[in-house]
């Protein structure tokens, strides 16, 4: 699988060239022979803000209609924690019970075994693919880490 | 003879293991002492009506303590919910962040002025309850030190006879008892484990705090999927649990008295909190696609209410109907910063 490469710092977060991404750092694959169905996942930049996730919770049952950027859950990790949104408008189809009660796939598997959600968008929404991914993260990194330290002396 | 104090542990949802430990450290901590019976079951909240951890802790009688993530208040009313009533037993081990507290924790959780509340029509058992919040410290030494206290506290109160009627030994129940933790467990002294291994999906209901309700009534008005109802003398009461939207805590946001409580919602006011005791986590939401905040109380309720219509295929109402005048405190953002400096000093990204 090839990948690039972000560098967090001294941290070198991988991403698959082969999913695109969402602007809320989650991973998206199509599903095959579905139109407009994708999985969703955390992207290595995510989990690595993340760290350890110890927690995981949906606020929705599925399968449910959702507006893009609607709030969908929370996750909470060793260091950090989250409110979760909604990549794209659509309906939520199914979440991967298996991280319900263990979680840890999120951080061993994140690209595979660990995934969300699965999705059926409305149409087929823009996302990035991996090389615009990596510019966003340019753009965003800088927040990021305001976003971490402001917590600090805000 | 002593009287025997019933501890009851909560385990945390998820598979936090740092949660995990310190639930398992004072259960084992308190295997030594004398007088104490222990009972283990999964998250409180998440208990179903017919489940074998309800029977387990119905059964449990006489005075108890309760060890459980949920915010003290919660807690206590999530008991009530389920069936198990009691005094409310002051607890000593609490939250270290009172030395930021301008006023001093007041120790009731009955609000100082003249309405009337639901509680104050009700009798309630001659037991008591005392519920410890695990969040509280990450030292189990201090909760067993603290179980330790309300034991002896115990000791020395004058004890009615229906007290010593309740505190009947746990009944039987269709549960594992933890072999390795529990040789010798039937004599006098030691505790005896009671654990119930049960799985129970996530639950989303809500849960009233009656020292606060004054039966206003705006909740039942307000929310449109007919969670809340009446019981025989017009008391408002969670008639349909589940019937409730799961994530939606609007209800609780148009609460004139703040009665209203989603335990597990990730705003401590909502969730229970009897001060805005602020997470130490870092919140990422801001990068993970959260939207600008600054909407009233009203103005949420308004708009989560209208958000679980749509849902459920119904049409929104927004603001009509009587969402209050009550305002939830939004509190916490300053003081939780203060928190996040050693958090943030092995993040090392």
């Amino acid at each position: 699988m090839s990948t690039v490469i972000f560098m967090m710092g001294e941290f070198e977060a991988e991403f698959p060239v082969d999913v695109r991404y969402a602007d809320n750092h989650m991973w998206v694959r199509p599903i095959e022979g579905q139109a407009n169905q994708f999985q969703f996942g955390f992207t290595a930049y995510a989990v690595r803000l993340l760290q350890d996730v110890y927690f995981l919770d949906w606020l929705l049952d599925a399968p449910v209609n959702l507006k893009n950027g609607q709030e969908i859950g929370s996750i909470e990790s060793k260091k950090a924690e989250s409110s979760l949104y909604a990549p794209a408008e659509g309906q939520l189809l199914t979440f991967n019970d298996e991280l319900m009660d263990d979680p840890s796939a999120i951080n061993v598997d994140k690209y595979g075994d660990g995934w969300l959600f699965t999705m059926k968008t409305n149409g087929s929404p823009n996302f990035m693919d991996a090389e615009a991914y990596l510019s966003y993260l340019e753009e965003v990194w800088v927040k990021t880490q305001r976003t971490i330290k402001g917590q600090l002396n805000d | 003879m002593a009287k025997r104090l019933s501890v009851i542990v909560s385990q945390a949802q998820g598979k936090n293991p740092a949660k995990r430990k310190l639930e398992e450290d004072i259960v084992a901590g308190l295997l030594f002492e004398s007088g104490i019976d222990v009972t283990i079951v999964p998250n409180l909240y998440d208990i179903q009506a017919d489940s074998t951890s309800l029977v387990a802790l119905q059964g449990v009688g006489g005075n108890a303590v309760l060890c459980s993530w949920l915010f003290e208040r919660a807690a206590r009313w999530v008991l009530d919910r389920h069936g198990i009533h009691g005094q409310h037993g002051t607890v000593l081990l609490q939250a270290e962040d009172d030395e930021a507290d301008e006023d001093e924790a007041d120790d009731s959780d009955e609000p100082a002025d003249d309405k009337d509340r639901v509680i104050d029509s009700r009798d309630l058992p001659n037991r008591k309850i005392y519920c410890l919040d695990l969040k509280a410290s990450n030292s189990a030494d201090e909760f067993i030190a603290e179980v330790k206290r309300i034991y002896s506290e115990n000791q020395v109160q004058v004890v009615g006879l229906t007290d010593v009627l309740n505190a009947a030994p746990l009944p039987k129940v269709a549960s594992q008892q933890a072999g390795d933790q529990n040789e010798n467990g039937s004599a006098a002294g030691q505790a005896v484990v009671n654990r119930i291994e049960e799985k129970s999906g996530r639950r989303w209901y809500p849960v009233i705090d009656y020292s606060r309700c004054t039966n206003c009534m705006e909740c039942i008005d307000f929310c449109l999927f007919g969670v809340y109802g009446v019981d025989r003398i017009d008391t408002i009461l969670v008639e349909q649990p589940d019937n409730c939207r799961k994530g939606c805590p609007a209800c609780s946001r148009v609460c004139p008295e703040n009665a209203i409580m989603f335990p597990q919602h990730k705003t401590p006011a909502i969730a229970g909190s009897m001060d805005a005791a602020a997470s130490l986590k870092i919140d990422l939401s801001q990068l993970f696609g959260a939207p600008a905040e600054g909407k009233s109380a009203e103005e949420l309720a308004a708009i989560e209410r209208d958000e679980q219509l749509v849902m459920a295929g119904r049409n929104a109402v927004g603001a009509k109907s009587s969402a209050g005048r009550s305002e939830i405190s939004t509190s916490s953002k300053p003081d939780e910063l203060d928190d996040l400096v050693d958090e943030l000093n092995d993040l090392d990204i």
